[in-house]
């Protein structure tokens, strides 16, 4: 009968997982380590946006989603709630970075040079092999590279804008601000923000919502020391590094409060080798925090702080939309209910008319 | 795992954010909502006022859409059973928390028990205001002319107010809030309630609550009735309770059939029958 339809989800969980895991079942037996070094930016993204740095957990959630990787950052986010806190480490400099990368497109010349490390931006994107030219690879070496930003010189000679500094750094996992929103909340939001998402808000300032085209100040991908407190000893210990993606972008020039000339900037940052999202989340800050500076008008989608908020998590927008797919009759009933009342009020009003 | 898989420190604060939602009738308690091994959507708010409450000695029943046994609700019942141990039941008088999605249990709650909603949109005034900044501000100047406005243009246009379920609502005459989505039908049942009803949005980390025997009016102007969904006479196929609210269900041939959507009361009209 029709009635028990609805009844019975034990067994039909069940079976459904049975299913899911036969479909998924190759994927089990790629090896962690195998997956590490071979989808690198798949394991970047996950750890980014599940914010949990462990690409060996994010292997795991990989093959668990075979391949699906919103849904591997949502295994990683969920077991991080389960993980006690340590504490905070020691606010990490950007520019202590060991680079394995750096670009900055808005100088012809910076100190330490362009170094464009691993990218396929230069690629020509075909699936057929061109013919090929031998070249010798120079050898990198394995010197440590630590290069300021190249915006520093113009940060000393204090020609960039400096936003107050937060008292206190906001904790999003631990308490979640109202607005107005502290910058070091909407940054650690967008921080785990979803890549598509952060790029989408941000597009729509580079293309004609707010008139925004910054340059690249500098980009930098590369590693940085974790620097804990001991709990006991009461030192200083490196506890390990991360891999992370850093940009300054550079927007327009404006006077500040006190009437001076600045240059304004926005900041990204995030796990692993994420230049496009990082990029995207310094556009936005730029956008967010320098409104006013642009040639645009303040009211776009990109300048609006609760837009970014509340819009740029990748975990919570596709599992909302996900909920979707849960039933929603009781709604629809009352919702048709209303649908045909209101339809025979509109026929009598109709009739009444004539 | 922890018991409850959440660690101390967010119960804690879960559990203070509770404290104030119930200090503050309807009013929004902001919390940092914690990720939970459900997606975001799915429940995640409720679970997490559930499991911030929850003990060895309760008895926990879990609905969706007014069914024990939908796939949420047995996927939501599992995993707190599995990280709890608690005895689980699918009798409304049995439970001392009940966690739903959409509906009110038909039987009336009682003073021991809990019933915690899963919400989707927290703030009523989203319908109206969506920037949650500017919404604030007008809670705290009780400022529901907006809403006031959408009730009399629907009214004047359509006889009545377009909102079918999550029907604004204002409790202990000061604050107007989303009751989640419920139907019309259930919104009564808010009123005076000897149950704690709690509210928990995980997506949007949000908590509120109405302590019981709490004023809760549906917003409606004095002249015009609060109408329930009205289900023309039909009876329950099943039970023949005509006092409860009813789903339309289509069978293999096509034909409507109609039934109890609260299956637990269903069951015990059931019951008492034969008896």
């Amino acid at each position: 009968m029709a009635y028990y339809a609805i009844k019975g989800g034990e067994e039909a969980i069940k079976n459904s997982l049975d299913f899911y895991k036969k479909l998924t079942k190759k994927a089990q037996k790629i090896k962690d380590e195998d997956l590490i070094e071979a989808f690198t930016f798949s394991i970047d993204k996950v750890i980014s946006e599940g914010s949990l740095y462990s690409k060996k957990l994010a292997s795991k959630a990989i093959k668990r989603s075979a391949g699906d990787l919103l849904n591997a950052s949502f295994f990683l986010r969920a077991h991080r709630s389960s993980c006690q806190r340590v504490g905070p480490c020691k606010t990490l400099d950007v520019n202590e970075m060991r680079l394995h990368r750096r670009i900055s497109s808005a100088f012809k010349d910076i100190e330490g040079g362009q170094l464009l490390g691993a990218s396929n931006d230069y690629e020509i994107k075909l699936l057929v092999e061109l013919k090929k030219e031998e070249i010798n690879i120079e050898d990198f070496g394995t010197s440590s590279n630590i290069i300021k930003s190249a915006l520093t010189p113009l940060r000393e000679d204090n020609l960039i804008k400096k936003l107050p500094k937060e008292k206190t750094t906001w904790d999003i996992t631990r308490s979640f601000p109202t607005a107005p929103y502290p910058r070091s909340a909407l940054l650690q939001v967008m921080s785990r923000g979803e890549s598509g998402t952060l790029l989408g808000f941000s597009y729509t300032s580079m293309r004609g919502y707010g008139d925004v085209h910054p340059t690249i100040g500098d980009l930098r991908v590369g590693e940085l020391d974790i620097k804990f407190t001991h709990p006991f000893l009461k030192k200083e210990v490196k506890v390990g590094s991360i891999e992370a993606t850093a940009v300054e972008s550079v927007g327009t020039f404006n006077s500040d409060e006190n009437g001076e000339t600045k240059l304004t900037t926005g900041f990204g940052f995030c796990f692993g080798k994420n230049e496009t999202k990082a990029i995207s989340m310094s556009i936005i800050d730029l956008t967010l925090y320098n409104n006013s500076y642009s040639v645009g008008t303040e009211q776009i989608v990109a300048a609006d702080f609760e837009m970014i908020m509340h819009h740029v998590d990748g975990i919570e927008s596709f599992g909302f939309c996900n909920h979707y797919k849960l039933p929603h009759y009781v709604t629809f009933q009352t919702d048709y209910q209303i649908f045909k009342s209101a339809k025979k009020y509109a026929k009598e009003k109709e009739e009444k008319l004539k | 795992m922890r018991y409850a898989f959440l660690d101390e420190e967010a119960k804690k604060e879960i559990r203070r954010a509770i404290l104030k939602a119930i200090a503050i009738p309807g009013y929004i308690v902001s919390f940092a909502s914690r990720e939970m091994p459900v997606a975001r959507g799915w429940g995640t708010g409720g679970l997490q006022v559930t499991l911030s409450l929850i003990n060895e000695k309760d008895i926990l029943k879990v609905i969706d859409q007014g069914c024990d046994g939908s796939v949420n609700a047995v996927n939501i019942r599992n995993f707190i059973n599995s990280v709890t141990n608690v005895e689980t039941t699918t009798s409304t008088k049995e439970a001392t928390i009940i966690q739903t999605r959409h509906r009110v249990p038909e039987l009336e709650l009682n003073e021991n028990q809990t019933l915690v909603f899963q919400v989707p949109m927290p703030d009523i005034l989203e319908t109206v205001e969506p920037n949650t900044a500017k919404a604030k501000i007008m809670h705290a100047n009780a400022d529901y002319s907006k809403l006031w406005v959408l009730l009399y243009e629907d009214t004047s246009l359509y006889g009545d107010s377009r909102i079918s379920n999550r029907y604004p609502v204002i409790v202990n005459k000061r604050y107007a809030m989303d009751p989640s989505p419920i139907p019309k039908y259930d919104t009564l049942k808010l009123n005076n309630c000897k149950a704690l009803q709690l509210f928990g949005a995980g997506r949007e980390k949000k908590i509120y609550a109405i302590p019981p025997y709490t004023k809760v009016k549906p917003l409606k102007f004095e002249d015009r009735e609060f109408n329930i969904e009205n289900f023309e006479g039909k009876v329950c196929e099943k039970c023949g309770s005509s006092n409860s609210f009813i789903d339309e269900v289509y069978d293999d041939e096509g034909k409507v059939h109609y039934y109890c959507n609260d299956t637990d009361f269903c069951d015990c009209n059931l019951k008492e029958g034969e008896e």
